[in-house]
C-alpha cells in the first residue's frame, strides 16, 4: 500500500500538486487519472523518487523510507528505451542494476510471452511501436517490484497484447501488488481498474471504486442516436445540453421528463436508437473536468 | 556500486560502436595519408602553375644573366614557378605593347631593368595583381647575386676571394650533456611534439564531452532517463557516465600517445618521456572533468541536440584558443602572456601540457595549475549536479538564464 499525504510540490508559480492525500492499496489495480497538466506526472515522479514533495509525506507499507530501487517497476508514457541496442543488452542493463538474479533466464521468459523470443539480438528500433512497447513493459516488471507505475501502458498495442498485457496485470494483482495505472484512454481503465483516482489542477477530485463512483457521480443517461448523423448538429441538441460525440447524443435524465423527451426526439427526428445508458468513466470525467473549470 | 556498472555500460557500448572504432583507428591513418599526400603532391609540382613574366632589360646584360641564373634554379622535369622572356630594349617604347599582353593575360607581368641599374640597383615591377610577391623575390635574390658578381669582377678580385667572400653558415644544434649533433628530424619533432601532446589532449577531453553530451540528450530525448532514476540517484548516473565516457576517451587518448612512441623509437626519437607522459593524464583526467560538467549541464538543458551544439560551440571556441597560439607558446613558453593564460582554468591543461613538453616549466607552477585545476574541477561538477538534477527532467520548456541561477543558488 502507498499512501499520499498532503503532498504539495510548486514550480515557480505553478502549484503542480496542492495536498494531495491518497492510498492506493495492494493487490488492486488503482487507475490515476487526470487531464493534461494536472499534476500526475508530478505525482508519479514525486512517488518514484525523482522529485521531492515540497511538503508532505509518502508512506510505503507504512514506512517513509522508500523500498529499494529493485521494488519498483515504471513504465513511462513512450519510449522510455535506448534506441541502438539490443533487446537482451537492454534488459540485461537494467537488470543489473536493479540485481535480478537469474536474469537471462526471467528475459527468456517474458520476451517468449510476449512472442519476441527471437528477436533477442535485434536492435530496439529495429522493432515496431507496439514491440517497443511491449519491451518496455518487460523491462517494467522483469524485477518483479513490489510497486508499479504504469503511464499509458496500453499504448500501441493490439487487442491480443492488450489481452495478454491485462493477464498479466491481473497475475500481479493476485500476487499482491500494488499497480497505479495512468492513461486517458478511459474505455482500458474501466476494463482494468478496481479503483479510480481523478485529479485536476493538483488537487483530488475523485477517488473511490469503480462502482462506487457510478453510483455517486453518474446519472443514467439517454442515448440517442438519429438514422441521419447530420441531424446531431440541429438547435434541439444544444438547447437540451446533450453531448453530442461520435456519431450519438447524450441527454442528462437528471430534472428532465424522460418521456417527454423521447417522445419530443421522435417528432422531430427519424431515430436508430433510443436506450438508457450506465454512464461510463469518460463521461464522468469529461463533466467534473468541465465543472471545475467553468 | 551502481555508478560503476553505469560507467561499464556506456564505455562498453561505445567503445564497439562502429564509427568510434573507425575515428580511433582511422584518424592517425587518415593524418598520415594526408601528410604523405600533401608531400607528394608538393614535389611533384601539381597545383603550381608557371607565371609568364616579361623582362625589358634596358642594360642588354642583365636581362641575359638572369635568364640563365633562373634556368639553372628549376631543374628540368619539374615544373618552375615563373619563366621570364627577356627582350632588350627602353620602357618608353615598349611600354604600350607589355601593358596590352599584361592586360590580355598573355603575360602575369613584366619587369623593368633600367638603364643604369648597376649603380642604383632597383627593378620596377608592372602587374595586374600583388599574388606575385613571392615569386617576385626570387627574381630579386637572382639579380642581387648577378650585380655582386659583376662589382667583384669590375674591381678584379681573384675567383678564390670571390669564395672566400661568399658562403653560407651551418648552425649545428646539441642537446645538454649530449655529444651527438642533433639530427633534423629530431629538431622538428623537439618544435612538433608540444604541438602533438596538446592536441592530443585537446583530441581526448572533446571525444570525451560530446560523446557525454549526447548521451545526456539521447536519455533525456527518449525519456529513459525517467527509468533511470527511478531506479538510481542523480549522482550515481552523472558520475557514471561521466566515469565510463572519460574512459572511452583516456583509452582513445592513450592509443594515440601509443601511436606516438612508436613513431618515435621507428625514427630513434624520444617524445614521451615519463614524466611527460604522467603529466599528461594527470592534465587529461582534470581538463575533462572540467569539461565534463559544462557538458553535463549544456546537455540537461536542451531538447534538441542542434541546440546543445550551439551552445556548447562557445565554450569550445575558448578551448580553441591555445590551438591558435601553439607556435608562440613553444618559442616562447615562459612570456607572461603565456604565464598568464597557463592559470585560466579552461585552457590551463593546454597550455601547461606545451610547456611541459618543451620542459619550460617550474615544480610550483605545475602545483598551482593542479590546484586551481582540482577547486575548478569541484565547481563545475558541483554546478553540474545542480542543474541536471533540476534541468534533465523538464522536456520541451524553453530555460531561461535566471532559472538556471536559481537552481545553482538553491
Amino acid at each position: 500500500m502507498i499512501e499520499l499525504h498532503q503532498i504539495s510540490k510548486q514550480y515557480d508559480s505553478i502549484k503542480a500538486v496542492d495536498r494531495l492525500s491518497l492510498n492506493i492499496h495492494a493487490g488492486r489495480i488503482c487507475g490515476f487519472l487526470g487531464p493534461n497538466g494536472a499534476g500526475k506526472t508530478t505525482t508519479i515522479r514525486m512517488l518514484m523518487d525523482i522529485i521531492h514533495p515540497d511538503s508532505g509525506s509518502i508512506l510505503f507499507d507504512g514506512s517513509s523510507k522508500r523500498p529499494p530501487s529493485n521494488q519498483i517497476g515504471y513504465l513511462p508514457e513512450e519510449r522510455g528505451l535506448y534506441q541502438k541496442i539490443s533487446i537482451h543488452e537492454t534488459l540485461l542493463y537494467f537488470a543489473h542494476l536493479r540485481k535480478v538474479k537469474n536474469a537471462d533466464q526471467k528475459i527468456k521468459k517474458y520476451l517468449d510471452r510476449f512472442g519476441l523470443g527471437d528477436r533477442l539480438q535485434s536492435k530496439i528500433n529495429e522493432l515496431s511501436k507496439g514491440n517497443q512497447q511491449k519491451l518496455q513493459f518487460i523491462n517494467t516488471i522483469l524485477h518483479d517490484p513490489q510497486y508499479v507505475v504504469l503511464d499509458e501502458p496500453f499504448s500501441g498495442l493490439d487487442p491480443v497484447n492488450q489481452l495478454l498485457l491485462k493477464e498479466i496485470l491481473e497475475e500481479m494483482k493476485a500476487a499482491g501488488k500494488t499497480i497505479i495505472f495512468s492513461s486517458h484512454q478511459m474505455d482500458q481503465v474501466e476494463k482494468v481498474c478496481d479503483h479510480v483516482a481523478m485529479i485536476d489542477q493538483g488537487k483530488l477530485i475523485l477517488a473511490g471504486t469503480l462502482q462506487e463512483i457510478k453510483k455517486s457521480h453518474g446519472d443514467t443517461l439517454l442515448q440517442v442516436i438519429p438514422e441521419n448523423e447530420a441531424d446531431l448538429t440541429h438547435q434541439f441538441f444544444k438547447d437540451h445540453d446533450a453531448q453530442v460525440r461520435s456519431g450519438a447524443a447524450y441527454f442528462q435524465l437528471e430534472g428532465q421528463n424522460k418521456q417527454n423527451l423521447i417522445n419530443e426526439l421522435n417528432a422531430t427526428f427519424d431515430l436508430k436508437v433510443v436506450r438508457v445508458a450506465e454512464p461510463g468513466l469518460e463521461d464522468i470525467f469529461i463533466r467534473l473536468i468541465k465543472g471545475i473549470q467553468a | 556500486m551502481n555508478f560503476m556498472k553505469i560507467a561499464w555500460f556506456e564505455y562498453r557500448r561505445r567503445i564497439r560502436s562502429k564509427w568510434f572504432i573507425i575515428g580511433t583507428f582511422g584518424m592517425p591513418i587518415l593524418i598520415l595519408l594526408i601528410s604523405l599526400g600533401t608531400g607528394y603532391m608538393a614535389g611533384s609540382g601539381a597545383g603550381i602553375e608557371t607565371k609568364y613574366f616579361g623582362l625589358i632589360d634596358e642594360t642588354a646584360y642583365f636581362g641575359a644573366k638572369l635568364s640563365e641564373a633562373l634556368d639553372q634554379r628549376y631543374v628540368t622535369g619539374e615544373t618552375p614557378a615563373l619563366d621570364i622572356a627577356v627582350i632588350e630594349g627602353y620602357y618608353s617604347e615598349l611600354q604600350l605593347q607589355y601593358d596590352t599582353l599584361v592586360e590580355e593575360k598573355i603575360l602575369d607581368g613584366y619587369f623593368v631593368i633600367p638603364f643604369d641599374f648597376s649603380e642604383k640597383p632597383e627593378v620596377r615591377f608592372y602587374g595586374r595583381s600583388s599574388s606575385n610577391i613571392r615569386l617576385t623575390v626570387v627574381i630579386e635574390t637572382e639579380l642581387k647575386d648577378i650585380l655582386v658578381q659583376k662589382r667583384a669582377e669590375n674591381l678584379n678580385l681573384p675567383l678564390e676571394t670571390l669564395e672566400d667572400l661568399f658562403f653560407d653558415i651551418d648552425i649545428n644544434h646539441y642537446k645538454l650533456g649530449e655529444a651527438e649533433e642533433q639530427e633534423i628530424n629530431e629538431l622538428v619533432a623537439d618544435y612538433i611534439a608540444p604541438f602533438i601532446f596538446m592536441f592530443l589532449l585537446f583530441l581526448g577531453i572533446f571525444t570525451g564531452g560530446q560523446l557525454l553530451l549526447r548521451a545526456v540528450l539521447e536519455e533525456r530525448s527518449s525519456r529513459v532517463i525517467e527509468v533511470l532514476l527511478s531506479t538510481v540517484s542523480y549522482n550515481d548516473l552523472m558520475g557514471g557516465k561521466i566515469l565510463g565516457l572519460g574512459l572511452l576517451g583516456l583509452t582513445q587518448s592513450a592509443f594515440y600517445l601509443l601511436v606516438v612512441v612508436l613513431t618515435g623509437y621507428y625514427y630513434d626519437l624520444s617524445i614521451v618521456t615519463p614524466t611527460i607522459g604522467f603529466l599528461y593524464f594527470v592534465y587529461f583526467i582534470l581538463g575533462y572533468l572540467l569539461y565534463a560538467g559544462i557538458y553535463i549541464g549544456v546537455g540537461a538543458l536542451f531538447d534538441s541536440e542542434q541546440e546543445a551544439q550551439q551552445a556548447i560551440q562557445i565554450i569550445t571556441f575558448i578551448a580553441v584558443i591555445p590551438m591558435i597560439l601553439w607556435t608562440i607558446v613553444i618559442e616562447n613558453p615562459n612570456s607572461s602572456l603565456v604565464n598568464a593564460l597557463s592559470y585560466i582554468p579552461p585552457v590551463t591543461p593546454f597550455f601547461m601540457m606545451i610547456k611541459i613538453a618543451v620542459g619550460e616549466t617550474t615544480v610550483t607552477q605545475v602545483v598551482l595549475t593542479l590546484t586551481i585545476m582540482i577547486i575548478s574541477v569541484f565547481g563545475s561538477i558541483r554546478l553540474a549536479a545542480k542543474v541536471f538534477r533540476t534541468g534533465i527532467l523538464l522536456y520541451g520548456k524553453r530555460i531561461t538564464l535566471p532559472e538556471i541561477l536559481r537552481w545553482i543558488r538553491a
